[in-house]
């Protein structure tokens, strides 16, 4: 009997202990205000990387909000993704419902890090394990464009999620194996359109998120980066971005490039299925110099 | 001979559930599948033919553009002549779809979809010149758009 109640306080010990590690684990580890950088936030830029992070897609106006401007980000429409439905929040400065009144540290720990202001750990249907690898100057930026829009009030819709306060914490166990925080670095050894082109897909484009494949623990399989892979809605398959100009998808770089600006409203029959259309729509309104780097860049994946 | 018989009714009534299976999955969703690829087909030929006249690939022509707005509605009769949405293509498939299950569950968005579609080919079909056609194709490329994002799947 004594040798049973040791193996059993053993075991209990060893609980606690595996719980309080898993609780460390699983806080949210927050940047702090030393490490964000002073910044001049430039407006104009903000909006490109509005555009080319496809900010509106997920945080367009919900179907109650009839009467906003369709470019405003006020949030709201229902998000579906296998776990759940998320409601992605409002964007616009309005004061209570909005972010007009998040810090700049708060923002750039929401979209780089993935924590919100209330030091919660974010569900990465928000691509913030790819924003995490932009310049933190361009998502300041974005912010200071988001200040500049009419603020909406549109209050936050809960997620229809199970389990919410255990999913988060999950979320900072997992962002120990699948969070990669380094910021993108150019390869010195390739044109500057191509890096300008792999910073766009690889940071705010968030390219990754559906066109690389996940692994068992569901972080990216960087030995098929860009293969294509299950839709994460559930929607058939992701296209694999390889040698898109070898397989005959496209005729040289130029002609994905025109694929980008135009998609199917000039019969590119891939770019409208599986929510591709709205990142043509986002693509169509970037600088005709990043849309060529972008094609620069991934006509170049073999 | 009573065992016999129920042995032989037993058989019969056996070969015909089967022939009857057999006939539901030959008629029905596959064809439908295939009947709406097919007419896909007609509207991307139509499409390739229109886009390579609007960027001056190849030339401006009154008659190709007609042509091409003709194949896309002809298609598309053929197609609801044939029923091929119907909702019972959604059992029993062996063809690979991209349909989506939303074209059955929000019916009244698919029909105002197909509605885009008819708007855009008369308006292409009523082009006289190529000022015109210019002018009325975004709405035909927007049509095409609108319904693939919303009730195609991915590859």
């Amino acid at each position: 009997m004594p040798r049973r109640s040791r193996i059993l306080t053993s075991i209990a010990v060893l609980a606690v202990a595996g719980l309080a590690v898993a609780w460390g684990m699983s806080a949210p580890h927050p940047l702090t205000a030393a490490e964000i950088p002073a910044h001049q936030p430039d407006i104009a830029n903000g909006k490109v990387l509005f555009n080319a992070a496809g900010c509106l897609s997920c945080h367009k106006p919900g179907p109650d909000l009839k009467n906003v401007d369709a470019s405003l980000p006020a949030g709201g429409s229902p998000f579906k993704t296998p776990i759940g439905t998320f409601y992605p929040p409002n964007l616009t400065p309005d004061p209570e419902t909005g972010i007009g009144k998040w810090t700049d540290l708060e923002f750039v720990n929401a979209v780089q890090r993935g924590i919100s202001p209330e030091g919660e750990n974010l569900i990465p249907a928000f691509p913030y394990t790819s924003y995490a690898r932009m310049k933190t100057s361009d998502v300041l930026d974005i912010k200071a464009y988001l200040a500049s829009l009419s603020p909406v009030v549109s209050p936050e819709k809960q997620a229809q999620i199970p389990a919410p306060w255990l999913l988060r914490r999950g979320v900072g166990l997992w962002k120990h194996i699948a969070f990669r925080t380094d910021q993108w670095q150019p390869d010195p050894g390739k044109p500057a359109e191509w890096n300008l082109g792999a910073y766009i897909a690889n940071g705010p484009g968030h390219c990754n998120e559906c066109h690389t494949p996940r692994n068992m623990f569901m972080a990216f399989d960087w030995s098929k980066q860009f293969a294509g892979g299950p839709h994460p809605g559930g929607e058939g398959k992701v296209p694999s971005l390889h040698d898109l100009i070898g397989r005959g998808k496209y005729k040289d770089a130029s002609d994905l490039a025109s694929a980008f600006q135009n998609g199917e409203m000039l019969g590119y029959e891939d770019m409208a299925s599986g929510g591709m259309g709205e990142v043509q729509t986002n693509l169509s309104k970037l600088p005709d110099s990043d849309v060529q780097a972008l094609a620069d860049y991934i006509s170049s994946l073999k | 001979m009573k065992k016999n018989l129920a042995a032989v009714l037993a058989l019969a009534v056996g070969v015909g559930i089967i022939g009857a299976g057999a006939g539901l999955a030959a008629g029905t969703a596959d064809d439908m599948i295939n009947a709406r690829q097919a007419e896909m087909k007609v509207n991307m030929k139509a499409m390739k033919a229109l886009v390579s006249m609007l960027k001056g690939e190849t030339p401006y022509d009154t008659a190709a553009v007609q042509a091409a707005a003709k194949s896309i509605s002809d298609a598309q009769a053929e197609g609801v002549a044939k029923d091929v949405w119907n909702t019972s293509s959604q059992t029993g498939a062996t063809v690979k779809s991209g349909a989506k299950p939303e074209i059955w569950t929000d019916a009244a968005g698919f029909t105002e979809a197909w509605k885009n579609l008819d708007t855009a080919v008369a308006a292409l079909s009523a082009s006289t010149d190529e000022a015109s056609f210019k002018a009325a194709f975004p709405a035909l490329g927007a049509a095409c758009k609108g319904c693939h994002e919303k009730f195609r799947a991915a590859e």
